[in-house]
């Protein structure tokens, strides 16, 4: 969520990817940060050391969904 | 940043029927570290803060992850909540002091999934006036100035810093020095300069030193003095725990990282003609291991061997990384508290002046009080 938050400050269409036991902490550190609309997709956990096969399937499955939210802050930041 | 918003924080007023009502409110509004606090009446709070000789609205610094603003008022209900009695708040303020200076990376190591949790050690006259322990048990049980030191600091941490479990503090396991974690040097036993002299005080100055840590592996060594090796073999023991394949120093290179010597440890090291300085270097030279052997336990966390896949890794980048402290009861044990590793700043020490001129007698009330005059 950091990184998004990081991404973002510096102007870039971002979408952080949190995974189900840390959205809570992605929650907390978007409202710490003054940006609690972030946008974020809601992962399975765990995502890391789930092997390609795994993250291949997540990242086909989100792939429309992370482009739209991208297309959608590129447009509302203009 | 700005702050969270969330429930009423210790500086709002709240009522409660009793103390009992009050600290069923605090453990409920997740106040507590789950074990019962004092209830911050406004009386003590403003006694607390009267005794530090210090303004209620003097700020510290903005502390992660949460990003409350730490004033003195916020502390003092802190240290009351903790169970601390004026003494220890000088060294309260200077470890908040310390905590706070960016190079901490305080925020980052509180939300951490990591056990980490931040290590106070006290050098100085500031151990006697405050009743600081450094021998048997010094970050055990029984201890009152340790025990509240410490929990005042992570009371903070959890009221100020608004870290709690599994939304903001992310450790996954936790530990019990994520309680109170705070101990005295054994000075007077030591065969060294103070280790706080390592960082620039002279020995009569009171100083705080912070680092986060896991907590204490215990470091089994028996000395032979008729064995010209003896200094030798506990260089390599301590050395095996600082580089040891569970924590994350020797795969990410670096990191400080504490060495506590107990008094008889201390001495087979100092007999041996080694002073810290020597100490430092030896365990910082030793502490490796090769690429090759990391890869067999986590190749996700080690870099490529290159060209050569023995090539050694170092758990200690630098001497000046440890903190070589000497406190505990004498015999066996020694111990080794490996970190965190990461952050901006990968897990540096941070330190900073006890000052007690500005503490000030206290007025005797009628009431019940655990306040004693000032020195």
């Amino acid at each position: 969520m950091r990184d998004g938050i990081e991404t973002a400050k510096r102007g870039l269409p971002t979408v952080a990817l949190v995974t189900e036991e840390f959205w809570p902490q992605g929650d907390f550190v978007a409202r710490a940060a003054g940006m609690p609309d972030l946008p974020r997709l809601r992962l399975p956990h765990p995502v890391a050391g789930t092997g390609e096969e795994a993250m291949t399937e997540l990242a086909t499955e989100i792939a429309d969904r992370l482009v739209d939210g991208l297309r959608a802050t590129a447009a509302s930041s203009r | 940043m700005t702050a969270v918003e969330s429930q009423p924080g210790p500086t709002d007023a709240l009522w409660a029927e009793s103390d009992a009502e009050a600290v069923e409110w605090l453990h409920r509004e997740g106040c507590t570290d789950g074990l019962p606090v004092v209830v911050p009446r406004p009386e003590l709070v403003d006694r607390m803060v009267l005794a530090s000789g210090v303004d209620a609205d003097v700020s510290f610094g903005i502390m992660g992850p949460g990003g409350g603003e730490t004033t003195m008022s916020k502390v003092a209900a802190n240290a009351v909540m903790a169970g601390c009695t004026p003494d220890h708040l000088p060294v309260v303020i200077a470890a908040i002091q310390a905590m706070l200076r960016t190079e901490f990376d305080l925020g980052e190591m509180q939300g951490t999934t990591h056990c980490i949790a931040p290590l106070l050690v006290v050098n100085g006259p500031a151990r006697r006036w405050s009743g600081l322990v450094s021998g048997f048990g010094a970050l055990g049980p029984g201890h009152r100035a340790n025990a509240s030191i410490g929990r005042a600091l992570r009371l903070c941490m959890i009221n100020i810093g608004m870290a709690r479990s599994g939304e903001s503090d992310m450790a996954l396991l936790g530990h019990g020095g994520k309680f109170t974690s705070c101990l005295a040097e054994a000075e007077e036993l030591s065969p060294w300069a103070p280790q706080h002299t390592d960082h620039g005080y002279r020995p009569e100055q009171s100083a705080v030193t912070v680092i986060g840590t896991e907590p204490p592996h215990s470091v089994l060594f028996t000395g032979d003095a008729d064995d010209p090796s003896s200094a030798e073999r506990l260089l390599a023991t301590l050395a095996a725990a600082l580089a040891n394949v569970g924590s994350n120093n020797v795969y990410f290179g670096g990191g400080g990282q504490v060495v506590i010597l107990n008094p008889e440890h201390a001495r087979v090291l100092a007999d041996a003609g080694l002073d810290r300085s020597d100490v430092k270097h030896r365990l910082a030279a030793m502490a490796v291991r090769p690429l090759s052997e990391l890869a067999r336990f986590n190749p996700a966390f080690v870099p490529p061997p290159g060209d050569d896949p023995h090539r050694p890794r170092r758990a200690v980048r630098s001497p000046d990384d440890l903190l070589v402290v000497v406190a505990g009861g004498p015999g066996l044990y020694s111990a080794v508290m490996p970190s965190w590793a990461a952050g901006a700043n990968m897990n540096t020490s941070v330190h900073a002046e006890i000052v007690t001129g500005q503490v000030c007698e206290v007025p005797q009330s009628n009431l019940e009080s655990r306040f004693r005059p000032m020195r």
